[in-house]
């Protein structure tokens, strides 16, 4: 523990050592850093900014004795201007997350040192460019070229919509999703149709499946962990099936949004063709030698979905009733996907699926500067196939735990400000309907403009077959250190 | 008798209706004779710029704690007065922050009304989130920015909020700015007028406010908490542009005070600038997610 605790001290202390020696050096109003990059990158057109972070997690079961990240992270995103018109932007992100170094069940473990599970410690392949586009602006027009997310929905903390880029579950949902959202190569092209009017088109020849940490990393999906466990006198053979770099296999999306501006209503309308980030798996079993084939396909799916949005400015029905509030909502209509059957931990077979899933929310700012927000969550998932449903369910892909025919999940944000905005509490509570939960109390300082500091608490309760529950054993508690330039 | 007081109070209705529909693009000045009512709707027209058609502005906010710390934030803001009675739309307007680092891209987009019943519609484009988010406005007295200002002294009071009464015409004193020192509207003649919040309770009982007699413009408010003390005050600056012959009113600085905790906030307006043809169509969300970071 205490040499632990030292490794902490000593990796935030190098950043301020990093930090405070430059400042001597250079009073630049950004910053050292920022002072030491316009030096060595003089051009007139370029802008950057950036951060150097430090983000530590503890568990706290057995007496916060085990790292479950101690991450060291450098950003730098850039902005070059051609002229009004064209600009190009990219993000770089490193990462060294020194747990796997640190903590003696990973580093003794050879496992942890092949290709596939170093990319938990560092960056891996291109993994490091986090966005890289040239924007082309135009009155009517803006293209996107490049790598890039795309952001669908109105949703907090959860995805209904927000399905054109996959996700990174190294940490679960605990990470912004902007940070674990996977980049995609793709052309985006906004159309302003009319004044509150615009229409996107996406084509994405990229494919990324979503990210699942291995077996025995800090947060494993149960479904994972499942999947690992052999089983005496059997081969398990996994074939991964991903759509090729092709024409055809190009993905669409389309977006329509507006806002009735008399009543300030604003909708969207959204279709995307693609494949389904996290693969079904369709299992064979042959003898002899006994061997399971798990064939792991991503599925081309169709996605129709729409959301809304609306603050309350006047009144509902009477002057006055509801004033302040805002609505929102959002839906999706999967079709073309498939979920495994069976029991608990069990898989029978795959079945093809269609999924509706839907948000509804409602924030307010109550009293002073507190801010209220509260999801209303429900995903219907309807296997569009026979198999014996008197035996088996759906099971739920992240936990192979099975699936109630509509899982209800509520979402309850409350979060306000001290001291000039310097000190910012907030809490997050996620409840699910098989009493699962996760509730995330968080606190942010800002000491400076470039420094920021918070602390936090992630505490998971319920079973395991559940989103939530499959962490009950993963309650952290982080402290995350941030210098922006 | 009755009929006579209720004529009274329809003249006087019609009166306040009048002045509440000022007609935009024009420039008003306070004269004499006029009533304090008058002279605030002058002074809430000025306040929002309703006598142009755009407005541009580099801002930046300097929060400075009592031991003489300072924070920064760097924003630009564009407007749009419409003055629309079709759609009941009065301005638009975009604020994009640009530094530091922990706010640049934030952004957002306010549709403001010409009923002064109804509430802003604000958009905030989140970096972090890399999305759009219908926000609820903000309360009236919630911390603007985390300064010493509430929403509504910088955002949203209305002309109806309060009820006024003229207390005199004097000499501005002048305000020593806290942040460069210099003082400002040395000997300005002005009209005193206290203001009454209509809501009660409220976080303040009165304030003292001295409008221009020159360009309609308040200079300093006096905010007394509900006790009736004195714990605040806000002082603006004021310039002159000439825009195609004609003299518009701006804001160049904006002091709040806090009395009791010593805690300052400042609003330093640059680069401002009227009427540069921005059309309706930059104050789309398409302009929030232009913002990069």
């Amino acid at each position: 523990m205490r040499i632990k605790l030292k490794i902490i001290l000593l990796s935030i202390l190098s950043l301020l050592f990093f930090v405070s020696r430059s400042e001597a050096a250079l009073e630049i109003e950004r910053g050292p850093i920022y002072g030491a990059l316009k030096k060595a990158l003089p051009f007139e057109n370029l802008e950057f900014a950036g951060y150097l972070k430090n983000e530590t997690a503890l568990r706290i079961a057995g007496g916060f004795d085990e790292f479950m990240k101690e991450a060291n992270i450098a950003q730098l995103a850039t902005e070059y201007t051609f002229n009004d018109n064209i600009q190009f932007f990219s993000i770089l992100r490193w990462f060294y997350d020194s747990t796997f170094d640190l903590e003696n069940k990973y580093s003794r473990d050879p496992k942890w040192e092949s290709k596939s599970n170093k990319k938990l410690r560092f960056p891996e392949k291109m993994q490091w460019l986090r966005e890289c586009y040239l924007d082309i602006l135009t009155d009517r027009l803006d293209l996107r070229l490049g790598k890039q997310q795309v952001v669908w929905g109105t949703a907090d903390g959860v995805r209904i919509l927000d399905l054109v880029n996959p996700l990174d579950y190294r940490e679960w949902t605990l990470k912004d999703y902007l940070d674990s959202r996977i980049p995609l190569w793709m052309i985006n092209a906004e159309a302003q149709i009319m004044l509150n009017g615009q229409l996107q088109l996406l084509l994405i020849p990229d494919y990324e499946a979503n990210y699942y940490p291995p077996a025995g990393a800090p947060f494993t999906l149960r479904t994972v962990e499942i999947g690992s466990r052999a089983i005496p006198g059997i081969t398990t053979m996994t074939i991964n099936q991903k759509p090729a770099h092709q024409l055809e296999h190009t993905k669409v999306g389309l977006r329509w949004r507006s806002i009735i501006q008399r009543r300030a209503f604003e909708y969207t309308l959204n279709y995307l063709n693609t494949y389904d980030f996290a693969s079904s798996a369709y299992t064979a079993f042959t003898v002899p030698p006994p061997t399971v084939f798990v064939t792991r396909r991503a599925e081309r799916i169709q996605i129709f979905g729409g959301t809304f949005s609306k603050s309350i400015t006047e009144g509902i029905l009477l002057p006055g009733l509801a004033k302040g509030w805002t609505l929102r909502g959002e839906l999706a209509y999967i079709t073309g996907g498939a979920m495994n059957y069976g029991t608990d931990t069990s898989i029978q077979g795959t079945a093809d699926t269609d999924q509706l899933n839907y948000v509804f929310g409602f924030d307010k700012s109550f009293f002073t500067n507190w801010q209220f927000s509260f999801q209303f969550i429900q995903m219907r998932a309807k296997a569009r196939e026979d198999f014996n449903k008197a035996r088996f369910t759906l099971l739920n892909g992240a936990t192979r735990g099975p699936l109630d025919k509509v899982e209800t999940t509520l979402t309850l944000m409350l979060a306000t400000d001290f001291l000039h905005e310097k000190l910012k509490p907030q809490i997050l509570i996620l409840y699910g309907d098989d009493n699962d939960w996760r509730i995330s109390p968080k606190v942010s300082y800002e000491i400076s403009d470039q420094w920021l500091a918070a602390a936090g608490v992630h505490v998971f309760e319920g079973k395991e077959q559940h989103l939530n529950g499959q962490f009950d054993k993963n309650d952290q508690i982080f402290f995350e250190l941030k210098y922006t330039f | 008798m009755k009929k006579i007081v209720l004529l009274v109070l329809a003249m006087m209705l019609l009166a306040n209706f009048a002045y509440a529909d000022l007609e935009y693009f024009q420039i008003y000045k306070p004269k004499a004779g006029m009533s304090a009512d008058q002279i605030m709707e002058i002074k809430y027209f000025n306040k929002y710029s309703l006598f142009a058609h755009g407005y541009e502005s580099i801002g930046d906010v300097v929060f400075i704690e009592k031991d003489g710390s300072k924070r920064n934030r760097r924003f630009l803001r564009q407007r749009i007065i419409l003055g629309r009675k079709s759609d009941d739309l009065s301005y638009k307007d975009l604020v994009m922050f640009t530094q530091p680092t922990s706010v640049k891209g934030l952004a957002t987009l306010t549709w403001n009304y010409m009923n002064p019943k109804r509430d802003q519609d604000v958009w905030l484009w989140l970096p972090s989130l890399r999305k759009i988010r219908k926000v609820s406005a903000s309360q009236a007295d919630d911390s603007f920015m985390g300064g010493d200002f509430t929403t509504e002294e910088i955002t949203s009071r209305k002309f109806s909020d309060e009820t006024y009464k003229l207390i005199g015409e004097e000499s501005f004193k002048g305000y020593t700015s806290i942040y460069d020192g210099k003082a400002y509207h040395k000997d300005e003649p002005c009209y005193v007028i206290e203001c009454t919040p209509v809501r009660s309770p409220w976080y303040y009982s009165k304030r003292i406010t001295y409008v221009s007699k020159n360009f309609g413009g308040n200079m300093l408010d006096e905010i007394y908490d509900p006790n009736g003390k004195l714990y605040r005050t806000i002082f603006r600056g004021w310039i002159i542009i000439n825009v195609n012959g004609k003299d518009y009113p701006a804001q160049d600085r904006v002091e709040g005070h806090n009395l009791r905790t010593g805690h300052k906030t400042v609003i330093i307006f640059d680069e401002i600038k009227f009427d540069q043809d921005l059309t309706e169509d930059i104050f789309t969300q398409k302009t929030l997610m232009r913002q990069r970071w």
